[in-house]
């Protein structure tokens, strides 16, 4: 982690935000804005997984497509090794995204299925101009032994593979073209625990081998406690925490953090902490709450809180909190 | 009291007909439930265990589904026995059911307050007036917030939360001996789902109802069943109680699946994984169905099929390491 | 809401200003000269002439087309060339006439092929399900004159049961309804059972089931209700068609309606009445497509916010 915080990031997301107008509904009404990120900033360095975790609505996979430019953002700058995605032309922009490639949750959805392995494969490559046309071949060979697949599956359609196998199909694609860096958006949440493993190893294995960098989206707070090197955690559009991983969940600082981390059901009862149950539902992203967005399920919550908005502020050097009180709760 | 047996199924099997071919989803499931206890069903994608469910309530979709033997003994009434209109008064009265989706459980063209209210109306002959006073009791029990006001909402007005807990109310209305929850929090999110498995335990204690509770989630059953079922291409596999399962698995297959867990409280560089993958439900090995996958299947394991056998107390595993056979040829002491 | 059913009354404006241009451009288009056949054949040029000059007919087309808006907005749809009566007064007494034959007819699409859909999607693939479908087929491809003049045949030459044509009595009202109808009810049954053999195999029906209430309950009140939102479009649609139908289905049983007033002054090139005619026909197609959107919204509200 040291040595790796010498380099320059290989992502700057700066202020990013993500604001859909709805249609007018009432006559006189304002026109209603749902902010689905708001004023979102992160670094992430090379070689590193950094993960984004929350509840439905937090916005963090409005987040993972707002950097690809897949939904246009409303502000914000999104620098990849510098240069501002978010200013770039669309032809600058499709250069520029052969460094960054996306993985969904449902392979079988993002999967042509008339489409064999070889023609997904050569498309990807084609597009991209990154391998020459020669070299297709044992480029596909090499990228199907990366995902552990065996080469004649190279005919075969995506429906005559298992949900396992589509997501290692899914991730053979976005290696096609050398990325940098690769979201992972909810990539293992549909498979089963037995193959959710498998694909989780098959990840670490890639990035130590192929020197990647993961934005790793998800619910699913113990398969981020295992990929990640830091994690952030997101709430009704907004970061409320951000760390390395171990302080994050040894320490978590903030009220919201620490109701998510004790409402996962636990095998061991010994790890069992006791259960902070949250009041209430998520409040609509389209009506958020004044001031700290959390106030309304806060059992803390102040005055202070329901009018001034927190920042994002340093604890520790590796450890950021945006709460008015982060150091008289822990 | 908990002696006293509720529910007990006896070799179940449900199968269903397709040009594919016979696809045996429930292949012969036995379990015993007792008055006011929580059992788990759990297990992966296809390995039976909402088929079980649905078929306890004969609710599987026919064609193609078909149960074609066992006994589901409430009471000691065979289910699989009864009249449609004799089942009709069992459903959502003696045993009731709530659902994975609770986003379109619920009928969206009609008030919530109504859709709980007509089920009293069906088994408790309640009227009009008393069956709405007693379907807004039911939202107050459940925790939600104005339930006089959210009676006349429909579901599209409240929350994936609050929809579940509608679901509830539902269910329970009637008191009844059993509820069934079939993945009823893999759709939520997780401070929600906390509070969802709060409300069940609370209005267990209350009610004294037994659950079957299925879902994929091991953590989510090592905090609510007593005993769990793990279930595996159609057949248990293992059958104990939570804590002693979790503390030492029996069959290779429970095993893997803890282990596969990504651990909250401990760094692994690799986390270790099942080999391979499930077998066809169309086309299951004559032998173990686990023995593909397994680290220490020998010739017996793919030969022939194990029977679910009683080890210690009430502990059973489908496994061959814990047979005599076994014991004689390895002398092994596997227990 | 409210904004919505504004925004589409505000559409009607120019809507209705579109179809009086078009009508009134398409009847210029249409060959032969209104004047020489009033004034019938063998009149000498000068009487045509004078006709022409008294009905305004030699005036350049914007000016005709202005007074006609103009008298439009008084209330005056002009006279008929033929026998200079208002031809307002003409639609007045024709239009009840259509509009009794058009709601019988879609009675019988909605009752016939409610019916019909319904009894279908409870036992799917079944022998009754197929003969429905089968029946609702021909609806669907048999053109409704031949089918008027199949019925015709069958009920009132052959077995001699009903009237041949006319409008006096309820008798007379049967086989034009039937006919109008038919095609209706076929599409409104085909699209009936699709959408309740969609909607049985939704959760909320397995948890209706779950609750242990009975069949027909299940059925009526748990699936008709959510299964019959695509149908009210299709019954909107289906007055469309409707209207058209009633041109052919007048003529046929000879029924002294508006569709049949429309076909005759377009023979005898009566311009101001197929204007008349059209302009009110059009105008009801508008007021009940808009009628439909607001019922379909107003149903849907709730899916539509899911």
């Amino acid at each position: 982690m040291t040595t790796k915080n010498m380099h320059k990031p290989l992502l700057q997301v700066k202020d990013l935000k993500q604001h859909f107008a709805l249609k007018k509904e009432k006559l006189f009404g304002e026109k209603q804005v749902v902010k689905a990120v708001d004023g979102v900033s992160f670094d992430i360095m090379p070689g590193e997984t950094l993960s984004i975790v929350g509840e439905s609505g937090c916005g963090k996979s409005t987040t993972g497509r707002s950097i690809l430019r897949l939904d246009e953002p409303t502000a914000g700058e999104v620098l990849l090794f510098g240069k501002n995605l978010v200013e770039m032309t669309k032809k600058e922009l499709r250069l520029a995204r052969k460094d960054i490639q996306i993985i969904f949750q449902d392979p079988y959805a993002s999967l042509n299925p008339r489409r064999t392995i070889r023609q997904m494969l050569t498309e990807a490559m084609s597009i991209q101009k990154v391998v020459p046309p020669a070299q297709q071949e044992a480029r596909m060979l090499e990228l199907m032994s990366f995902v552990g697949l065996r080469p004649e599956y190279l005919e075969r359609y995506p429906h005559e593979f298992s949900g396992g196998q589509r997501q290692r199909i899914g991730i053979a694609r976005a290696l096609a073209v050398n990325p940098k860096l690769i979201i992972c958006d909810e990539s293992v949440s549909a498979l089963d625990v037995s193959i959710q493993a498998q694909i989780l190893n098959l990840l670490k294995k890639l990035q130590r081998e192929l020197d990647l960098t993961f934005l790793f989206i998800s619910h699913d707070l113990s398969v981020v406690r295992h990929i990640s090197d830091r994690v952030m955690v997101m709430y009704l559009g907004k970061v409320v925490e951000i760390a390395d991983k171990h302080s994050l969940f040894s320490q978590p600082h903030h009220p919201y953090t620490k109701a998510l981390f004790s409402s996962i059901p636990i095998i061991d009862k010994e790890h069992r902490k006791e259960r902070i149950l949250l009041k209430g539902d998520i409040p609509s992203p389209l009506n958020p709450p004044s001031g700290c967005s959390f106030h309304t399920r806060c059992p803390f919550a102040t005055d202070k809180c329901k009018a001034e908005i927190p920042n994002l502020r340093d604890i520790t050097p590796t450890h950021k909190v945006a709460c008015h009180f982060a150091e008289n709760l822990v | 009291m908990k002696d006293e047996k509720v529910l007990e199924v006896k070799n179940l099997q449900t199968y269903f007909y397709s040009s594919e071919g016979i696809a045996k989803a429930v292949d012969g499931v036995s379990f015993t439930l007792h008055k006011g206890e929580t059992l788990g069903i759990v297990g992966e994608s296809g390995c039976g265990k909402s088929m079980t469910s649905l078929s306890l309530l004969r609710l599987v979709p026919s064609p193609p589904g078909k149960i074609i033997n066992g006994e589901i003994l409430l009471n000691n009434t065979d289910l699989l026995k009864l009249s449609d209109e004799e089942l009709r008064k069992i459903r959502g009265n003696k045993i009731s059911m709530i659902f994975q989706e609770p986003m379109t459980s619920l009928n969206p063209v009609l008030t919530v307050g109504e859709q709980i209210a007509e089920t009293i109306r069906l088994h408790q002959g309640l009227s009009r007036k008393e069956a709405w006073q007693k379907a807004v009791e039911m939202i107050r029990l459940v925790g939600i917030p104005a339930p006089e006001k959210r009676a006349k909402q429909e579901p599209y007005q409240l929350s994936g939360g609050m929809r579940q807990r509608i679901m509830i109310a539902m269910a329970l209305a009637c008191t009844p001996d059993v509820l069934i929850a079939d993945e009823p929090t893999t759709a939520l999110d997780v401070t929600i789902q906390a509070q969802i498995i709060d409300i069940i335990r609370n209005l267990q204690q209350q009610l004294g109802m037994s659950i079957i509770f299925i879902t994929h989630d091991l953590g989510v059953v090592a905090e609510i069943c007593d005993k769990i079922a793990v279930m595996y291409a159609g057949q248990v596999v293992e059958e104990g109680a939570t804590d002693s399962i979790f503390a030492k698995p029996l069959h290779p297959y429970t095993n893997g699946l803890i282990q596969s867990l990504p651990k909250l409280y401990e760094d692994q560089e690799e986390l270790s994984t099942i080999h391979g993958t499930v077998p066809s439900t169309y086309d299951y090995p004559i032998g173990c169905r686990y023995a593909e996958r397994c680290p220490f299947a020998t010739d017996l394991c793919h030969d022939q099929q194990p029977d679910l056998m009683t080890v210690v107390d009430d502990k059973k595993v489908r496994c061959w390491m814990y047979s005599e056979e076994w014991q004689g040829k390895h002398l092994r002491g596997a227990v | 809401m409210t904004l919505f059913i504004l925004k589409r009354l505000a559409q009607i404006i120019p809507v209705t200003l579109g179809v009086t241009l078009v009508v009134f451009l398409i009847m210029q288009m249409i060959p032969g000269d209104p004047a020489i056949i009033l004034a019938g054949e063998g009149a000498s040029t000068e009487t045509v002439e004078e006709l022409r000059e008294n009905l305004g007919l030699n005036k350049p087309l914007y000016v005709q087309y202005g007074e006609y808006v103009n008298d439009l907005l008084h209330g005056d749809m002009g006279h008929s060339l033929k026998n200079k009566q208002p031809v307002l007064e003409e639609i007045a007494t024709r239009l009840p006439i259509t509009i009794e034959l058009a709601f019988y007819s879609i009675l019988i699409t909605i009752v016939l092929g409610l019916i019909a859909g319904i009894i279908s999607a409870i036992r799917p693939y079944s022998i009754i399900d197929a003969s429905f479908m089968v029946v609702a087929l021909l609806g669907i491809s048999l053109p409704s004159f031949w089918l008027g003049i199949l019925l015709m045949y069958v009920f009132s030459v052959q077995l001699q049961w009903l009237p041949v044509a006319g409008w006096d009595s309820a008798k007379h009202i049967i086989l034009p309804a039937i006919t109008l109808g038919a095609g209706g009810a076929a599409i409104v049954a085909r699209m009936t059972r699709s959408s309740m053999l969609d909607v049985v195999n939704q959760d909320y029906i397995r948890t209706a089931k779950a609750k242990g209430l009975k069949g027909y309950v299940i059925i009526a009140k748990h699936a008709l209700r959510n299964a019959l939102i695509p149908v009210i479009t299709v019954v909107g649609l289906q007055f469309g068609s409707l209207l058209g139908g009633t041109v052919l289905v007048e003529s046929v049983f000879a029924v002294n309606g508006l569709g049949r007033m429309i076909v005759d002054a377009i023979r005898t090139r009566d311009i101001p009445v197929v204007q008349g005619g059209v302009l009110v026909a059009s105008l009801i197609f508008v007021v009940i497509n808009l009628a439909v959107d607001i019922m379909y919204r107003l149903f849907n509200k709730r899916i539509d916010l899911n």
